[in-house]
């Protein structure tokens, strides 16, 4: 099995002329000398690779694994993919640091946090906590963290029951959903029921992204498979897939199959055919005149960053397309590439700083738009974005949920109220700021 | 529920001729999106419009063209096969119009394309030879080999696509006066790509450090070339910035790819179909199309986890040609069309020469391209119009035609569709 | 003119002739070594790239083999460097005759060949990519040799014994007779046009598929040499990491061998009357690459990335009366001028395999020895060559790791085969050459899958600043690598290897338009 995907990916390296895009393109080759790049890393020295000879690449493991390589080649090289492959090798070589394996977890943090979340929620705040942390683990004092919601969106779901319809979906929500932010859970239930879908949750975990690109490829595929497992039936009696974390649903779509050789599992397949980004979904219907658009305008100025992992989706930015909808918004897309945490790569001591000078490019884009928020569909990436530039932001589906004037998530949160999410939002970054 | 999104006009490939008949046929009002597996061609390509350098007439090296306005009719008239000869001589100048105004209204301030198709610039390469182009950018205008000064060509340390003491050297040979002078950078790496440079550029505390340096090197009436890096989202920022710090001529010399003035001319591009409602897909290959007898109804592009239908009432198809993979040749040496298997042209008889020994020599298997109609229609198909490097009976490398065709039958692409559609004139 | 004096002067600097001049400096013979081009220009830098066990020949000819085995085994030591232990496989796909595995098998033990036979499962296990439907396999002791390596490791270790002269771009245009005594040649710089005159005790015709020529000059007859040409197509990157030979009577097409980062599939065997003939014929291209399918399927869809013609000499004595009992072995052949021909001071070698060099040049040595009357034994079994001292082969990783730790302070120039600037100006500064296609065959600069389309304007720009040489000779330099690599290029161009070509062209056509440099 895995020979086969070995093949697909090495393969691919036969049609790299060189041309160095991916290379222009790769946000953190362009910001650390440390990694010398996708081209490099990739197609070039996958040539010097042999099976039984021990990696020699200590740069590899500064490839964040992205994906943007790989978008952009107009040769079709799985560029990223073969990245993953070294990094894979060299981490089995040279052994996972405990706080790879444990940043990797969201489910196990996030079991920790969620019952002491205002206690877990201070100390991740506390300086001396963090200098200790760093000391200790290794996870940079000034990494940003997410504040546990203190409740999970399971026991929202448990409790919810969707009006039956005609167009069924099950809802996949992640971890960030989960633990951090069952609001945005809540409202792309919301938004989803809104226009005639009945929405399933089953009890569900993590997609293993984390540790796939951690290295610990074997973990990951543990984790893919059982969530594979938990969504399938569903899909096999015809229900779609829809998730409004980006990086898990490109996971479930395609890197799990190839880059953990999962190719060909039928249960992952399956859903792997049968999931959607929850923009991409939207857009559809919109495509086909069900989308309703009957919409409250929302006067306000947004700058729409697509993350990289969504842009792997090869679906172009739906978001922007929706957010276009909305009367009175004014939406500015940027173009930079990336905000530099690509999930935990921005939380390591020593790629901290890389991580900023990443995102620099998009923080200071953001900076110039003279947006009031900032739309992203990425969880960790908006958390590293509201940190670096201390701009408040929502994920797109939120600004729908506002423009459609329905009831706020969260009835047991007493902060949230019908002004939206942005100014909740303000207020969790000012509070970040205080702390 | 099946993948499926419906667009007037489905674009296939993010090159110049592939956005340039996407942005147009926005502009007119129809929905448009386009689909592409990668970047163009423009983020290699020097970013200069050649519309016809050379004339290939069987002499060694050949011949070049001063201006092809004056040399087109000609052309055309001896070469019946060629994109020029189909497209018509008298479409190229609006669609050149066309883009320069994209360009300059675009969302690098103040940056402008200069020349016409009267006379062709004549601008120094990377190696110091002379390569004529039609429109350049403003940041290049300075570098005619025609005009006065001595050139004093500079060399960036940490960039290994542009030679400055090579460059120099032959410029001389070709009775310029000129010189290199190396600047250092504070660059943190041994090598730097063209854009991470461009990007560096646009700072300014880091382009006033390099001004300083350079500055006391200089001679009194010395034009300054550069490498092609002098930013990326504000290049007229940059450039004329550094022609008054220096009180001189300054202009760039493009680099061995990749190609920063070919990567602003792909954001202005996409800036314009994005202003005028346009999608862009990148990462999606098409693979398939479904067609309703002589029409393609639908095309079927490969996206993450499963296919996504693309239905659409037209098809540009500006996918380039062999560099691109839009066109391949197998080792059975058959050539196909990759994309929609349709009908090629130009390639070499079975048992011909596809090849000569000679490098420099015109090779049989260059004009190969999509069989099309007189309305660039790929033979056989009603609403698949065909546009860009995709075209047979060119041999743009030796001729300097690859951005003057992509343009112009980009353009045309739009006008064709635009005029079946009953279409409002663009914005 | 130019003159010269030594013991020893070695025409032909293949495997056999650096080979010869590394033996004689080992004996503490003065020597001088010349050839018409580069070291290994020849029939040596156009093989395949196999350090035989000797099983290819265990069934055919049993002597070679036993001679290959043996050699093989002595290589491994002293030139281990310049070999990466690769291992070798025999295979049985559905296109051989299953009856020859037994033959096989057989005469391996009868030669004295390793040989092992390991289930098909695990062999597929460890190269996937092989045909499945392999029914028996055999594991050899075959590995991968760089013979460009070796010749100037050779070259360099006769300079460093005993002050060998080393002079590539030499051609011997005449071979000088004193009576019954050869006592010299004069040799030809072809770059520059000047003449040498060497003088010399023994003269040493090393020219393999040439030797007829040589011996010509020196006015002997009937050293006919008919050289069979073959042709080799190297892919883009390894497919098999083994060296993987069809079980089956030697024939066209029937091994592939990973050397580099790269797999070549051959050869072909067509008779030809000039050593000087590369011509690559489309029909062995297409039975090259069918022969390729039989061994991984998808062969044909994987990129092919140049293609060359290397030539065998293959000896016939000609000479009236003398009986081929001359033939040290049947595999190559050492003719001493003076017992055939009654003229002293000369000797041919040629024939043989670029396994068997060392073999090839202790016998021409030891006739040398015989010439000169003196008693000097052959120690080249046992003495490493410079660079092999610690008896480590080549691993592939080995560029890539040397990169890794250059990283922050080097640039890179050849970034398919990694050669960094620093490294290129040290051999722009020692060999002191402006042919660009010499530092592809030390460095392997321009040999990867983009075959300089992107390192060759940066190779001719960092040599046109080094050396203040002119302007010409930088164009001169970069055209002839153009001119000369697009030889070995079109006629196996298609599939990606004809989309790399399309955007060079636009690089050196468009972007660059070198071809106006040529006004
Ligand atoms: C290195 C280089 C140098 C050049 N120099 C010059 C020059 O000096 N002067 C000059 O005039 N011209 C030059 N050109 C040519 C110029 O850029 C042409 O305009 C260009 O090659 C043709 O543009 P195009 O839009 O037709 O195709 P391209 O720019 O090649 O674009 C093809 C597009 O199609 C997409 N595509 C291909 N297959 C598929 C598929 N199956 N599904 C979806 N998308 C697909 C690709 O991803 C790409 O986006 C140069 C080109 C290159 C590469
Ligand atoms: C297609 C093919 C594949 C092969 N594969 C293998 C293999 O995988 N393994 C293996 O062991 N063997 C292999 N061989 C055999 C092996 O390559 C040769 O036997 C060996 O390289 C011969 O080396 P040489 O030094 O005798 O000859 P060469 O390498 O040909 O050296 C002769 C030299 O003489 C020079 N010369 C000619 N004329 C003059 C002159 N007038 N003045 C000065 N110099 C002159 C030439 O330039 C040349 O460099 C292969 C042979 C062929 C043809």
């Amino acid at each position: 099995m895995t020979e086969v995907l070995h093949e697909l990916l090495r393969g691919s390296l036969d049609h790299c002329v060189k041309c160095t895009i991916c290379e222009t393109a790769c946000p953190f080759s362009n910001a650390t000398p440390l990694f010398p790049g996708p081209k490099y890393a990739g197609p070039q020295a996958e040539r010097y690779r042999v099976e039984d000879e021990p990696s020699v690449e200590w740069s590899v493991d500064y490839c964040s694994g992205c994906g943007i390589c790989t978008q952009v080649c107009p040769q079709g090289v799985k560029i990223a993919e073969l990245n993953a492959q070294a990094r894979h090798k060299r981490k089995q070589e040279s052994g996972v640091p405990l706080r790879d394996r444990l940043i990797a977890r969201p489910t196990v943090l996030g079991r920790l946090g969620t019952p002491v979340a205002p206690l877990a929620n201070a100390t991740l705040r506390s300086r001396p906590f963090r200098a200790a942390v760093e000391r200790a683990f290794g996870v940079h004092r000034d990494a940003p963290v997410p504040r546990f919601a203190g409740r999970t969106f399971r026991s929202f779901a448990r409790r919810h029951s969707s009006p039956p319809a005609s167009r069924r979906v099950v809802y996949f929500h992640g971890c960030g959903t989960e633990y951090y932010e069952p609001d945005v859970g809540e409202k792309t239930v919301a938004v989803l029921e809104h226009n005639g879908f009945q929405v399933e949750i089953p009890k569900q975990g993590c997609c293993g992204l984390p540790l796939q690109s951690n290295g610990l490829f074997d973990d990951a595929r543990k984790y893919v498979l059982r969530l594979a497992r938990a969504l399938a039936p569903q899909a096999r009696d015809g229900a779609l897939i829809v998730g409004n974390a980006t990086s898990c649903t490109l996971m479930l779509k395609r890197e799990a199959r190839e880059i953990l050789g999962l190719a060909d599992d039928p249960e992952l397949k399956l859903v792997s055919e049968r999931t959607y980004d929850v923009c991409e979904l939207l857009l559809e219907l919109h495509d086909r005149g069900e989308l309703k658009t009957h919409m409250q305008p929302v006067n306000e100025v947004v700058a729409y960053h697509a993350p990289c992992q969504q842009q792997g989706h090869w679906i172009g930015k739906p978001a922007l397309e929706l957010l276009d909808l909305v009367p009175g918004l004014e939406v500015r897309e940027l173009d930079a590439r990336c905000c530099g945490i690509a999930g935990t790569y921005g939380l390591k001591r020593e790629k901290y700083d890389i991580a900023m000078a990443t995102g620099a490019d998009l923080f200071r884009q953001i900076g110039a738009s003279q947006a009031g928020s900032v739309a992203c569909d990425s969880e960790t990436c908006r958390w590293q974005i509201e940190h670096a530039t201390n701009k408040p932001s929502a994920h797109p589906i939120e600004l729908l949920h506002r423009a459609y004037g329905l009831p706020p998530a969260g009835a047991d949160s007493k902060r949230s109220t019908l002004r939206g999410v942005m100014t909740r939002n303000v207020e969790r970054v000012r509070n970040r700021a205080r702390t | 529920m099946r993948r499926t999104l419906h667009y007037d006009a489905v674009v296939v490939g993010a090159g110049v001729a592939g956005l340039t008949a996407a942005a147009r046929l926005a502009e007119s009002g129809a929905r448009v999106c386009v689909l592409a597996k990668g970047v163009g061609s423009t983020h290699l390509a020097p970013g200069t419009v050649d519309v016809l350098g050379y004339e290939p007439d069987g002499s060694e090296p050949p011949r070049r063209v001063d201006s092809p306005a004056r040399a087109l009719p000609a052309f055309v008239a001896e070469r019946t096969d060629h994109p020029y000869a189909l497209l018509g001589v008298d479409s190229i100048r609006p669609a050149l119009e066309w883009f320069a105004e994209r360009i300059e209204h675009g969302p690098q301030q103040g940056y402008r394309y200069l020349g016409e198709m009267e006379r062709n610039h004549l601008l120094p390469t990377a190696v110091g030879a002379a390569r004529p182009s039609a429109l350049v950018p403003e940041t290049m205008a300075a570098g005619d080999l025609r005009g006065t000064g001595p050139i004093c060509v500079v060399g960036l340390h940490p960039l290994r696509d542009l030679w400055a003491s090579l460059c120099a050297a032959n410029i001389v040979r070709l009775g310029v006066e000129a010189r290199a002078v190396e600047v250092g950078l504070d660059v943190d790496r041994p090598d730097e790509n063209a854009l991470g440079l461009a990007r560096r550029f646009e700072d300014p505390g880091f382009r006033r450090t390099f001004a300083d340096r350079l500055a006391p090197q200089l001679r009194d009436d010395e034009r300054v070339a550069l490498p092609a890096v002098l930013g990326v989202r504000d290049p007229h920022g940059v450039w004329s910035e550094l022609e008054t710090w220096l009180g001189r001529p300054v202009f760039e010399i493009p680099t061995v790819p990749p190609s920063v003035p070919g990567m602003r001319v792909s954001d202005a591009l996409r800036a314009a179909l994005r202003a005028a409602g346009g999608r862009l897909v990148v990462g999606a290959e098409v693979g398939g199309a479904e067609r309703d007898g002589e029409r393609v109804t639908a095309l079927q592009a490969h996206t993450a986890g499963r296919d996504t239908t693309y239905a659409a009432r037209w098809v540009v198809l500006a996918t380039g040609g062999f560099n691109s993979g839009a066109l391949a040749l197998g080792s059975d040496w058959v050539v196909r069309e990759t994309v929609l298997g349709l009908p090629v042209r130009g390639a070499p008889a079975p048992g011909a020469r596809r090849f000569v020994p000679e490098y420099f020599g015109e090779q049989p298997m260059s004009r190969v391209g999509v069989a099309v109609d007189p309305n660039q229609r790929a033979e056989g198909l009603e609403n698949v119009i065909v546009a860009g490097a995709a075209l047979p009976g060119a041999e743009p490398w030796r001729e300097g035609s690859g951005e003057g065709i992509a343009i112009t039958s980009g353009h045309r692409a739009a006008e064709l569709v635009r005029a079946e559609e009953g279409l409002g004139a663009a914005v | 003119m130019a003159g010269l004096s030594t013991d020893v002067l070695v025409i032909g600097g293949g495997a056999t002739g650096a080979g010869v001049a590394w033996d004689a400096a080992l004996r503490g013979l003065h020597v001088v070594l010349a050839d018409r081009a580069d070291l290994g220009e020849g029939t040596s830098g156009r093989f395949h790239g196999l350090l035989h066990s000797g099983g290819r020949y265990v069934v055919k000819d049993p002597l070679a083999a036993e001679e290959c085995i043996a050699e093989n085994r002595i290589l491994r030591r002293i030139a281990a460097d310049c070999i990466e232990d690769t291992g070798g496989l025999f295979v049985t796909t559905p296109s051989d005759d299953p009856a020859y595995a037994e033959r096989f098998a057989e005469g391996c033990r009868a030669t004295g060949v390793d040989c092992e036979e390991v289930e098909p499962a695990e062999v597929l296990r460890e190269e996937p990519r092989l045909h499945p439907g392999i029914s028996r396999a055999f594991r050899v002791p075959d590995a991968n040799i760089d013979a460009w390596k070796t010749a100037w490791a050779l070259a360099r270790g006769a300079h460093e014994r005993s002050g060998a002269r080393v002079l590539p771009y030499h051609a011997a245009e005449a071979i000088h007779r004193r009576g019954d005594q050869v006592v010299g040649a004069r040799l030809r710089d072809v770059r520059t046009g000047d003449e040498l005159e060497v003088e010399a005790r023994v003269t040493v015709n090393a020219t393999g598929a040439w030797a007829g020529r040589i011996a010509g000059l020196a006015g002997i007859e009937g050293v006919r040499v008919l050289p069979g040409r073959g042709i080799m197509i190297a892919m883009n990157h390894r497919l098999v990491n083994t060296v993987v030979n069809r079980c089956q009577m030697p024939t066209d097409g029937d091994i592939l061998v990973p050397i580099r980062t790269v797999c070549v599939m051959g050869t072909t065997d067509v008779h030809t009357d000039d050593p000087d003939d590369q011509t690559v014929a489309e029909d062995e291209v297409q039975a090259m690459l069918e022969d390729g399918e039989r061994l991984v399927p998808g062969f044909r869809r994987a990129r092919a990335l140049r293609v060359w013609t290397g030539v065998r000499p293959l000896f016939q004595d000609t000479k009236e009366g003398v009986a081929s009992t001359r033939d040290v072995t049947r595999a190559h052949t050492l003719l001493d001028h003076a017992e055939r021909d009654g003229v002293g001071g000369f000797v041919t070698i040629t024939g043989g395999k670029l396994t068997t060099f060392r073999l090839m040049a202790e016998e021409t040595v030891d006739a040398v020895c015989r010439h000169l009357g003196e008693e000097r034994p052959c120690t080249t079994a046992t003495e490493p060559l410079p660079g092999s001292e610690d008896g480590e082969h080549y691993m592939l990783g080995e560029r890539l790791a040397r990169r890794e730790d250059g990283l922050l302070d080097d640039q890179l120039v050849c970034e398919c085969e990694l050669v960094t600037r620093r490294k290129l100006e040290e051999a722009m500064r020692r060999r002191g050459t402006s042919n660009l296609d010499d530092f592809r065959r030390v460095l392997r600069l321009g040999m990867g899958p983009c075959q300089g389309g992107f390192c060759m304007y940066r190779a001719a720009g960092i040599m046109h600043g080094l050396d203040g040489m002119s302007a010409e000779q930088a164009n001169a330099a970069l055209l002839g690598f153009l001119v000369e690599r697009w030889k070995g290029v079109w006629p196996i161009l298609y599939g990606d290897q004809l989309r790399q070509a399309r955007l060079d062209d636009w690089i050196f056509q468009g972007v660059l338009d070198v071809g106006h440099l040529r006004e």
